[in-house]
């Protein structure tokens, strides 16, 4: 218990010294939010229901972004420079070095999520009941699993440049078709039909629900349950694989 | 005496390659071996399957009689890897506190500071920061972390300068004196003789020699006997003569001119000085000599390439 409270610390530690997870997941949600419910008229009728949709984009879009990139390359960082073999011959148990990273990181999402939601209350006023700011935030939450399962699947690469340069691609791609950016329904139907079965999508499909004053549908939860299944199941086949040298 | 490893007939093949090839050790508590060859002789790689990360092929590795990959082995074992490896994000600090609380009876962070050298400035550092040298430090400092009784050092010195690496030597004595059982990878051949109270010489992944220091010499050079004849006096010798007749000598495998002294090369110096006199050698100067183990060392390695180049 001591060596996970203490390893759940270090990892935050880490990751909040990070001046890359400040700005990605700190500072660019919170402008792009103001950019685009402040200075960009979007011309759409109903203004409350889209600051908090917006909100609930943009902070879906940070905790992808953090679940994906941090776990991923700092995954990487650590094989390649020898750590993680380190952490191998000390008595520290795998899984708690696995578990205290995904608590850690889920702890730091909840952070963010404190943070950006703050900041849509004072740059906009976003209006919704205590039970939709609490269930959005858990959602946002659970529903980042599939994330942290792509982040260690990326972190089965072998170069940080190949890691950072790949899981930037999918996170970027991943939050334009899957309607963080600007709404989907403003794509071509083709792009639509694809964003529509994107984990991205879905994510932000079950909070913009709950924003909405509705509960997420069943379909986003069956989406994203897939996709974490598949994540979990590459991701160790190929640590298996690596490991059996 | 407890054997802290036993190693039993241990190969490692990557890739249809042998890269260990049945080695067999026992290292005994209490004892300082050297793993000792050229790049490639299966050094770290032994290292690695004793460390657990590496699972041998063929064969039994146990260490404190079990499973190296045994919680209870990890906790009575402390080791620097030849990979420079430091955590990033946290401070020297907490590099250390972190590892500390791994283990069940660590080693007081005061003395961890002190084992590492480093002046309370350098504590508040980010260790990704550190230099090269200081890394090294801090990696000594995490291995002994949790008090352990065995420890592995894999080519420990490698890329510190000379005060530095003198430095390390003189902390490792002192464990040793301390009773900790230490294996440690080299390819400086000073480092091995000066340190190790036992040389397991490698090559190409067999165990070439295993013994002390002086044993390796004497097992892998020969001695030699030179001296100054004089071939042109009254009761001269002929120089092929003498050769036959040292030649025959038991023993003796080679009598040669080198810069105008004669140089026999033989197990036994002494039966080389008997044959002088008895024959009646008119030798003059005459000096007994024996190769160090830095030469032993390129003779073994530089006669196996003449084998590679013959095959």
């Amino acid at each position: 218990m001591k060596m996970l409270l203490m390893q759940c610390r270090v990892e935050m530690l880490r990751i909040i010294r990070n001046p890359y997870y400040v700005f990605w997941s700190l500072l660019m949600p919170i402008v792009f939010y103001f950019i685009f419910t402040k200075i960009v008229n979007t011309g759409i009728d109903n203004v409350e229901a889209w600051q908090a949709h917006y909100l609930m984009s943009m902070t879906t879009f940070s905790v992808m972004g953090s679940a994906i990139m941090t776990v991923g390359i700092r995954m990487v960082q650590e094989q390649s420079l020898g750590w993680a073999v380190y952490m191998r011959i000390t008595p520290l148990p795998g899984s708690i070095y696995f578990i205290s990273k995904m608590f850690g990181q889920t702890v730091m999402h909840a952070f963010s999520v404190i943070v950006i939601f703050i900041a849509g209350f004072l740059i906009n006023g976003v209006h919704m009941s205590i039970g939709q700011w609490i269930g959005s935030g858990l959602w946002i939450l659970v529903a980042s699993i599939p994330f942290l399962a792509l982040g260690t699947l990326f972190g089965t690469m072998k170069r940080v440049d190949t890691a950072s340069g790949v899981s930037n691609i999918a996170y970027m791609l991943m939050a334009v078709l899957g309607g963080m950016w600007m709404p989907i329904d403003s794509f071509p139907s083709v792009l639509q039909t694809i964003g529509k079965w994107l984990p991205s999508y879905n994510y932000g499909a079950g909070v913009w629900s709950i924003a909405a004053g509705n509960a997420p549908d069943l379909k986003p939860i069956l989406i994203l349950a897939g996709y974490l299944f598949l994540f979990m199941v590459l991701s160790m086949y190929i640590r298996k694989k690596q490991e059996a040298v | 005496m407890e054997n802290i490893a036993e190693l039993q007939h241990v190969s490692k093949i990557f890739s249809g390659k042998k890269a260990v090839d049945d080695v067999s050790f026992v290292i005994p508590s209490g004892s300082v071996t050297a793993v000792l060859g050229p790049n490639g002789a299966g050094k770290t790689t032994v290292l690695s399957m004793m460390l657990g990360l590496r699972e041998p092929s063929l064969g039994s590795v146990r260490i404190f009689g079990q499973s190296p990959k045994h919680a209870q082995v990890k906790r009575r074992i402390g080791a620097m890897l030849q990979e420079v490896s430091v955590i990033d994000g946290l401070k020297v600090h907490e590099v250390m506190s972190l590892i500390r609380s791994y283990y069940p009876s660590p080693i007081k962070l005061s003395e961890m500071v002190h084992l590492a050298g480093f002046k309370p400035e350098e504590l508040n550092k980010r260790a990704d920061k550190l230099s090269g040298g200081q890394k090294r430090r801090l990696g000594f400092a995490l291995a002994l972390a949790g008090n352990p009784d065995l420890l592995f050092f894999d080519e420990p010195t490698v890329g510190l300068d000379a005060p530095a690496r003198k430095a390390f030597w003189q902390q490792a004595d002192e464990l040793a004196d301390r009773g900790k059982t230490i294996l440690f990878s080299t390819h400086y051949l000073q480092e091995a003789e000066d340190t190790a109270d036992r040389i397991l010489l490698f090559n190409k992944g067999k165990i070439a020699a295993d013994g002390t220091p002086d044993e390796i010499v004497s097992k892998l050079t020969s001695r030699s006997v030179s001296f100054i004849a004089d071939m042109t006096g009254e009761d001269s010798y002929a120089a092929d003569e003498m050769v036959h007749r040292m030649r025959s000598v038991p023993g003796v495998r080679d009598c040669m001119e080198q810069e105008g002294r004669w140089v026999v090369t033989a197990d036994n110096t002494d039966t080389v000085l008997a044959a002088i006199f008895r024959y009646n050698i008119p030798a003059r100067d005459i000096r007994t000599g024996q190769g160090r183990l830095d030469d032993a060392f390129e003779i073994m390695v530089s006669a196996d390439h003449d084998k590679e180049a013959v095959s």
